[in-house]
């Protein structure tokens, strides 16, 4: 569990991180969204430890990340932006430099090693210079370093920025089996990456929280009223009025209109309990046209993101 | 510590900063070694004395990376968050590079084996000169270790700490010539010629008391004393610990 309360960060007159505080709780999957340069790196940094805050306090596990910081770094495993590689060692060489550097016993390393190349998929590469690795298996190796010494915290930031779109789904299906058993962080400006693999989501904007909620829950919030959409064939005019007329509907927009297929946007007002659904397609019979598709439209990630950091 | 240290170390081999000092190193002192050598007239003393010359070229070589390039390639982020702490971080790289010097060193050995078999001396003196070798070492790569800690350039790195190893080794040199100056300049101003030359030569004492080779050149007659190497090691303590300093500033900059 890691709590966070009330940090900030200046550097100069800039405030990076201006009041940050939430919590994150025992192996949920946490995305970090903002936009560049809103402090989720700033704000990583200083939860494993690398740069102190100007006030407000980091716990890890009940430790505070400067008075015991050897007690809480030890349940931390993070990956920086740039994967922190040297690239004149083998994999099998700087993964045990790691390991001497988090202490971890010489008894339980051979074994440790073997489990953590076998988890990121990295075996065939163990002898390899990092120096000569794709950047997905750079990606990989830096994954399993912070996975040295079994922390059950992961903090990743950026974990497939620059990477192809298969070596981003590999790395996304890594995440989501690490997330059985590990607590994990991700920052990400990259909204279908949080919304693949996190429970949570703690938008951040100018060095401040925007939103703390589950994804759906934010939607949910966020639009007051629910979108449908509805592709059909007939008169569109006599559909729009007849679609208008039901209660609990507050608004008909026409997206599309072809000569025979028209696709329309219908807006609900979510206060209403009873599922309109049903009115509508009697309704439509009733107009004989037919129903081509009928689906509801709920907020994307993307949308409730630039709602929420546009300050709108 | 030992991890750091054995990284360093090992990745002098790996890449070719390592080979590059060990065949500059074994070039100048088998050069100067043959030449006396030659002419019959073996000084191991001299001979290491000369090789002290190019602290100022080879230092900078094996130092200007150790910092910087970590700072560079954002791998110092393992220092700060992982259990180890900094200043063993600063320590195992400044023993690797003192390392390194030993090995180029294993050329001196050589030579003086070599002598030996020929029938020459391997005086007191000589080994005088060993010791100090090692303890100018240490100070001038702790000085190349801070040069590295203050940038994340190499060429950076490498040319301060080129400029300030440059400077002590032309201390005595300097301190003549401004001990000189700053008389001069008094006796123009109507100050009498006694006490000028006297706050020149006072000047001029104060800058060679920082001179590490005056110091240490009696260890090259086999006179040994112990003031002169802890002159030496405070200035290394004191350049490791500023190195370290520069490293923690960088996690509390506000």
């Amino acid at each position: 569990m890691i709590e966070i309360d009330n940090l900030v960060k200046h550097y100069g007159d800039q405030k990076a991180v201006n009041g940050i505080s939430f919590t994150v709780n025992d192996d949920e999957v946490l995305g970090f969204l903002g936009p560049n340069g809103a402090g989720k790196s700033t704000t990583m940094n200083i939860i494993t430890g690398y740069l102190s805050s100007t006030s407000g306090s980091v716990k890890v596990n009940g430790h505070d990340i400067l008075e015991e910081p050897e007690m809480a770094k030890e349940h931390i495993g993070y990956l920086p932006e740039l994967p922190p590689l040297y690239m004149d060692m083998t994999v099998l060489e700087y993964l045990n430099f790691v390991c001497d550097l988090k202490k971890v016993k010489k008894s339980e390393r051979k074994e440790q090693l073997a489990k953590i190349l076998a988890m990121v998929k990295i075996v065939d590469v163990a002898d390899r210079l990092i120096g000569n690795l794709s950047k997905g298996y750079k990606q990989r190796v830096g994954i399993a370093q912070a996975l040295v010494g079994n922390p059950d915290i992961l903090i990743l930031d950026e974990p497939t920025v620059g990477l192809d779109p298969n070596q981003v789904l590999e790395i996304r299906k890594l995440i989501r089996t690490l997330a059985k058993d590990h607590t994990v962080i991700i920052s990400s400006h990259i909204l279908s990456e949080i919304q693949a693999v996190c429970d949570r989501v703690v938008i951040i904007n100018k060095g401040k929280v925007a939103a703390i909620d589950t994804i759906s829950d934010l939607s949910k919030r966020l639009s007051g009223s629910s979108k449908l959409l509805l592709s059909f064939k007939g008169d569109a005019k006599k559909v729009g009025n007849s679609v208008r007329s039901i209660p609990g509907v507050t608004d008909f927009k026409l997206r599309i209109s072809d000569k025979e297929v028209h696709e329309a946007e219908v807006i609900v007002d979510s206060s209403t309990n009873n599922d309109i659904r049903t009115s509508i397609f009697f309704a439509m019979s009733k107009l004989a046209a037919p129903i081509l598709e009928f689906r509801s439209l709920d907020p994307t990630l993307e949308e409730i993101f630039l709602s929420i950091t546009s300050g709108k | 510590m030992l991890a750091i240290f054995k990284r360093e170390f090992l990745s002098y081999f790996r890449n070719p900063v390592g080979y590059i000092a060990i065949a500059l190193f074994s070039f100048l002192s088998g050069y100067i070694f043959i030449n006396n050598f030659a002419s019959g007239a073996v000084n191991l003393s001299l001979e290491i004395a000369s090789l002290r010359s190019f602290f100022v070229v080879i230092v900078p070589i094996i130092t200007m990376g150790l910092l910087a390039e970590d700072r560079k390639r954002g791998t110092e982020i393992l220092y700060y968050t992982t259990p180890i702490d900094l200043f063993s971080v600063v320590a195992g790289k400044f023993l690797a590079a003192l390392l390194l010097y030993g090995i180029m060193f294993i050329n001196v050995f050589v030579h003086m084996i070599v002598t030996k078999i020929c029938g020459g001396v391997v005086g007191v003196g000589a080994w005088g000169s060993v010791v100090v070798f090692f303890f100018l070492a240490a100070l001038f790569i702790s000085i190349g270790i801070f040069a590295s800690a203050i940038t994340d350039s190499q060429i950076i790195s490498a040319i301060t700490a080129f400029i300030i190893i440059l400077v002590i080794q032309l201390l005595s040199t300097i301190g003549k010539l401004l001990g000189n100056a700053i008389s001069a300049f008094l006796s123009i101003l109507g100050v009498s010629a006694e006490s000028a030359s006297s706050f020149g030569d006072k000047l001029e004492s104060a800058i060679n008391w920082l001179d590490p080779f005056a110091k240490t050149s009696n260890f090259r007659y086999g006179i040994f004393s112990v003031a002169p190497l802890f002159f030496c090691v405070s200035f290394t303590i004191i350049f490791l610990f500023l190195s370290f300093r520069i490293l923690e500033k960088k996690r509390w900059a506000q």
